[in-house]
């Protein structure tokens, strides 16, 4: 059965403890005449002895999972859509609870198996990047590092110098453009739309790429 | 001030005749640019896009083709006639946006903030639209009198590209037309758009 | 309520904020000169300062707060959108059916960007489009045709014989007809040895211009060029600078930053020999490939380290490379011609009145005997790099136009004065040496004073340095060319 909201949190907060200090038992404390609490050990998620909380094995897991999920919103906030610093966390609260099991796979998947939150935490690995790192080809390619005639959409553009971003554009180059990597030495040559263009690593460095083909 | 920017002062649209009635509002103008001397076209675009076989085709006058700095910086200018008046018209540098990053787009940008244009025409390679219409959509939001030109449609079309100029037209709702300037197929069409515009605009 | 919706709304509120407090008419719509507030288009900011003083600060306020509600910057946002709004008229207007295959010009130009191929057929273009289309043909065939077959035979008796009955004053005469005078020499320098070379090299650069080859220079020699602190975007003004440095010093202002600019004009003044002058040594290294082969060395060397050096002292960015790579096309002749055209016209218009000025200076010169002294001064740096005394008349020549003084090198090597070595020498010393006084003016109006009187002094000095220095490396290791 699906747990609510505020049960997924006890859990996240104390896989969060635990990743902090492990096989630390956490203060019961406010959380003392909660329903989830009830409903979590009646479940085997929690182990509650004298007020003082800790995961079950059957928790750990779940907890690592909900984690998981919601790092994984947290980066996909930040680099793909745009979404300003100090809302990043909140949004990803509520969103990990709609996200469905297998649903975060796709999205771990689409940003290229991040290692870490944008906060510097790690993400628990899934099934998803314990295969692709048997699979090399990455789903999310900066241009610099695609394979010659490797054809893709792309994705984003990631840099924080603007003078880079305006050239970029300049060329029209924009989310969601059919691009194709013609040549990568001397300088890198690719193909947008109808126009081939040649840049060096610099610029080519900015522009990630959904790869296609 | 003299008498004579005193009374073209007056007569601008945006000042005087913003509050009177629509059928004023043309002649208003038109007495306005009368007075100010020759009406202009400003032929805008990105580089490699035939903008000055375009502008060629226009005035007959010769002018650098492709986008060699040294000449395109300083902006060629040439005259063409419609319904019989003469116009000037000015080939500018390159230009990828209305948000200048090089002297070239600045130089552009300054003769569509400063030269008031009666007609722009933005030309754009026509099998690389989708990387040029959203500055002609810029154009347009900038309030410009824009005429779309389709340029290098011939090999649009051999790379097995479609556009459908009525639906473009009703998309943008401005003028549309296809081009070839390098062989001159179209730019009879084009002037014909031209005239009609510029009728529209100064007695309609 | 999605926080994609939120940003959006962060963003249409502020140009709704922004558009009622701009008051002033700016020529195009309040919604654009919003836009252009939002992306932080200075410029405009100034402008809407200056329209708009009373609302100011507010539009300033309301512009910041929109850029602080986003990650990216606003200019990214605004082009997403606009893109999104493009893409919903495309996917009405335009369909994509099937293309008909890759082209044969596809395929060449493939072949052209491919380093393996492509730099052999640079190699190639510049072989037969520099050295054999200008260097023999147009420095060699024409210049002989002009000169001996024309000049030499009909125009200069003639001229000479029309001179002594017009003018009765010998030394008023010696302004036209003398040794250095404006028909004998200003005209004959421009008609017989510059216009064929600089004909033919703007036919050429022409060719490779129209054909959309530039650019696949560029994007091969990039990497080299970051190396001297330009980018391969400052292959244009280099090869332009082949035919004249003056017109190429001028393009340098298509470089995006002040320091490729600086560092670009510094080469051109010092190590890109322009085509008037390339083609009179071309011409004089005729049957020495030894000495050609040094000329072309330590040229290329002092272009190599003097970039290298230059990059590492002067201040600011390195540059970054962007060009888009147009489609081959087969130059059209009625264009290639009247390219040709307005550039020839261009440069004699700039230069014919140099020539004859040139002529009237050293005319006066000579009259005062100031031009002896000058010459007298300059024969100590030259007797410094082992050349011959008569050299400095060359060299004096030289200050005024490069190839002026490669013309006047061409004559002391007809009358048999140089030796192998001394030749080779030369050529580099007066290759390195200051650029012509047209380029000068150019460097002042595109540099400003004080960078272009560097540059001059800083080629000065170098040249005569580099000069001594080959001179002495013959004679330690005693080579004879």
């Amino acid at each position: 059965m699906k747990l609510n909201e505020r049960a997924e949190e006890i859990l996240e907060t104390l896989w969060v403890n635990n990743e902090k200090s492990p096989g630390e038992w956490m203060d019961l404390g406010l959380a003392k005449d909660n329903p989830e609490i009830d409903e979590l050990l009646k479940l085997g998620y929690i182990k509650l002895i004298n007020n003082r909380l800790s995961l079950s094995d059957k928790g750990m897991i779940e907890g690592r999972k909900i984690i998981r999920r919601h790092r994984l919103a947290e980066r996909l906030f930040t680099d793909v859509l745009d979404i300003k610093e100090k809302l990043v966390h909140p949004v990803s609260c509520q969103f990990e609870h709609l996200l469905q099991e297998g649903i975060e796979d796709d999205i771990c998947v689409l940003l290229g198996h991040p290692k870490t939150c944008p906060h510097g935490k790690s993400i628990p690995p899934g099934e998803c990047c314990r295969k692709s790192q048997k699979d090399i080809k990455k789903i999310i390619s900066v241009l610099s590092e695609m394979d010659v005639n490797q054809k893709g959409k792309v994705a984003y553009i990631y840099t924080k110098d603007n003078p880079t971003l305006q050239k970029v554009m300049a060329m029209g180059v924009l989310p969601g453009m059919a691009i194709n990597l013609v040549q990568k030495y001397p300088s890198y040559v690719f193909q947008v739309g109808q126009s081939q263009f040649a840049v060096d690593k610099e610029i080519a460095s900015v522009i990630y790429v959904r790869i296609t083909k | 001030m003299n008498i004579l920017e005193k009374l073209i002062n007056i007569l601008k649209p945006d000042k005087a005749c913003s509050s009177c009635p629509q059928a004023k509002f043309g002649a208003c103008q038109k007495l306005a640019a009368s007075l100010e001397g020759i009406k202009k076209i400003a032929v805008v675009g990105s580089p490699n896009v035939g903008k000055s076989m375009t502008f060629n085709c226009l005035t007959g006058a010769y002018a650098n083709v492709s986008n060699y700095p040294g000449t395109t910086v300083e902006v060629f200018r040439g005259k063409t006639i419609l319904n019989g008046e003469e116009f000037e018209i000015i080939d500018t540098p390159g230009m990828y946006s209305l948000m200048p990053i090089s002297e070239e787009e600045r130089v552009a940008r300054n003769i569509l903030l400063n030269e008031k244009p009666i007609i722009v025409l933005h030309v754009v390679d026509a099998k690389n639209l989708e990387r040029m219409l959203p500055f002609t959509l810029q154009l347009i939001e900038a309030g410009l009198p824009v005429i779309l030109v389709l340029n290098i449609m011939d090999e649009a079309e051999r790379l097995g590209i479609k556009i459908n100029i009525e639906a473009m037209q009703h998309e943008l709702k401005v003028p549309v037309v296809a081009t070839v300037s390098a062989r001159g197929e179209g730019i009879d069409i084009l002037k014909g758009k031209m005239e009609e515009y510029v009728r529209t605009k100064i007695c309609g | 309520m999605s926080e994609q919706k939120y940003a959006d709304d962060v963003l249409g509120s502020s140009f709704k904020k922004i558009e009622l407090m701009l008051q002033a008419d700016y020529g195009i719509s309040k919604h654009s000169i919003g836009s252009l507030l939002l992306q932080g288009d200075d410029e405009i900011i100034s402008l809407v300062k200056l329209k708009d003083p009373e609302n100011f600060s507010k539009i300033m306020e309301a512009v910041n707060f929109a850029k602080s509600s986003y990650n990216d910057p606003l200019s990214y946002i605004i082009a997403i959108q606009n893109q999104g709004k493009a893409n919903y008229i495309i996917e009405r207007a335009m369909e994509y059916g099937p293309s008909k295959g890759i082209s044969y010009r596809e395929k060449i130009s493939k072949v052209m960007i491919d380093p393996l191929t492509g730099i052999p057929i640079m190699l190639l273009v510049l072989y037969y489009g520099i050295y054999k289309f200008v260097g023999d043909f147009g420095a060699g065939v024409l210049v002989n045709f002009i000169e001996n077959g024309i000049f030499i035979k009909y125009i200069n008796p003639l001229v000479i014989k029309i001179f002594i009955k017009i003018i009765p004053w010998e030394v008023l005469r010696s302004l036209f007809t003398g040794e250095y005078g404006i028909i004998t020499l200003g005209v004959r320098y421009a008609v017989a040895l510059i216009f064929p070379i600089v004909t033919t090299f703007f036919i050429a650069f022409a060719v490779i211009e129209d054909s959309g080859y530039l650019p696949r220079l560029a994007l091969l020699i990039d990497r080299l060029f970051k190396k001297i602190g330009l980018s391969g975007r400052a292959v244009i003004p280099m090869v332009l600078g082949l035919g004249c440095d003056t017109m190429a010093t001028m393009v340098t202002r298509t470089l995006p930053t002040k320091r490729e600019r600086l560092i670009a004009t510094i080469l051109l003044a010092l190590a890109v020999p322009c085509s008037a002058q390339l083609g009179v040594i071309l011409s004089l290294l005729e049957g020495n490939p030894k000495g050609l082969w040094v000329w072309v060395g330590v040229i290329t060397l002092v272009f190599v380290f003097v970039g290298f050096v230059s990059s590492k002292i002067l201040p600011g960015e390195g540059p970054s490379f962007y060009m888009e790579v147009p489609p081959l096309r087969l130059p059209k002749l009625s264009n290639v011609f009247l390219k040709t055209w307005t550039r020839v016209k261009w440069y004699f218009i700039e230069i014919l009145p140099v020539f004859i000025l040139v002529s009237v200076f050293i005319w006066i010169g000579q009259l005062t005997g100031i031009f002896n002294f000058l010459t007298m001064l300059l024969t100590y740096p030259i007797r410094w790099i082992g050349l011959p005394d008569k050299t400095a008349v060359a060299f004096l020549f030289g200050f005024f136009r490069r190839d002026y003084g490669a013309g006047g090198l061409y004559d002391i090597k007809k009358a048999g004065l140089f030796t192998g070595n001394q030749l080779v020498v030369a050529c580099i010393t007066l290759t390195l040496f200051l650029p012509c006084v047209a380029q000068f003016l150019m460097n002042i109006k595109e540099r400003g004073w004080r960078a272009a009187v560097g540059i001059s002094v800083f080629v000065l000095f170098f040249s005569f340095s580099v000069g001594y220095l080959v001179n002495l490396a013959f004679n330690t290791f005693g080579i004879n060319l």
